[in-house]
């Protein structure tokens, strides 16, 4: 951590700590869907016998399914003390196991890092959450991190 | 989606992956965002009007669609292909119905924990080459034999 980042003010005692965020059943329509929605031509994410023909024996989600359940989450007030513009700044998500249709996924996320940078526009304070989804055998399928930074207001 | 097999052997730094051409429809949007189901009544993501009383030209595409249309220009390129990680930044909202266009190049390969690895930038650009989203795909690719 550097001597700017100890200065940030906000809620210490949240980094770190895992919040229940909700359980989300994954029904073989899901997938299809959101497979025929995003035009996704790879028919092991909505044909029964690729499904089956494929490595995993069924059809299985697209990489990035986990990332839909993420949107919309409350998460904790943070209290920072600084800026008064809040944008979103950006998204990784990992695959780590395929999902399967029937699974039920329980989701957790927590406050990974809090940092500030300073660019063209002024000081800038980052908030990373990482969301961690896991199937009903305990595996975790993927690894959502969101990244949100907050500023203070141009003056005009 | 491409049926070419592509192996680590075959890539290297600079090589391009696609273009892909793309066009998110209206359909594609409402359809996903029931798939979603979070959504209730007209949402920015699919009512012009809701959209343009949030300060939006017109309805966007949900930032979780775009991100899936980008891991296609991965998972499109070869059967071989195993997409590891994507990490995106937005820059710009996507409308619905218009030409995107997204593309690729490789600029990093190693082998990392015994699994061969290569790194791509990829882009999701407008009409005119604006960017809507940029990122990074960390992707797994399978050796000869």
């Amino acid at each position: 951590m550097t001597t700017e980042d100890s200065e940030i003010k906000f809620d210490r005692s949240l980094l770190g700590v895992e919040n229940d965020i909700g359980e989300y059943p994954v029904t073989k329509e899901m997938i299809v869907k959101f497979a025929s929605s995003t035009g996704e031509q790879n028919p092991i994410y909505y044909d029964d016998e690729a499904g089956s023909e494929s490595e995993y024996g069924s059809i299985i989600a697209p990489p990035t399914f986990c990332n839909m359940f993420v949107s919309g989450v409350t998460r904790p007030d943070i209290k920072l003390e600084f800026g008064d513009v809040s944008l979103f700044a950006g998204q990784a998500i990992e695959s780590v196991s395929p999902v399967r249709p029937g699974d039920t996924l329980s989701a957790k996320t927590k406050l990974k890092d809090v940092y500030a940078k300073t660019g063209r526009s002024g000081r800038m304070v980052f908030q990373v959450w990482e969301t961690s989804f896991a199937n009903q055998d305990g595996d975790t399928v993927a690894l959502v991190q969101e990244s949100f930074v907050k500023r203070n207001r141009r003056p005009r | 989606m491409s049926a070419v097999e592509i192996y680590f052997d075959d890539v290297d730094l600079g090589d391009e992956v696609g273009p892909v051409e793309r066009v998110v429809t209206d359909d594609q949007v409402i359809e996903f965002t029931q798939v979603w189901g979070r959504e209730e009544g007209p949402t920015r993501f699919t009512s012009p009007e809701k959209a343009r009383s949030e300060g939006l030209p017109e309805a966007i595409v949900p930032g979780a669609m775009n991100i899936a249309i980008m891991s296609q220009l991965i998972t499109g390129w070869s059967p071989t292909v195993r997409l590891k990680k994507l990490d995106v930044v937005f820059r710009s909202p996507v409308l619905h119905n218009r030409p995107l266009t997204l593309k690729g190049m490789i600029t990093d390969k190693d082998i990392v924990d015994d699994d061969p690895t290569i790194e791509c930038d990829i882009t999701m650009e407008n009409e005119e080459g604006t960017p809507h989203v940029i990122g990074k795909a960390t992707v797994s690719l399978p050796v000869r034999e």
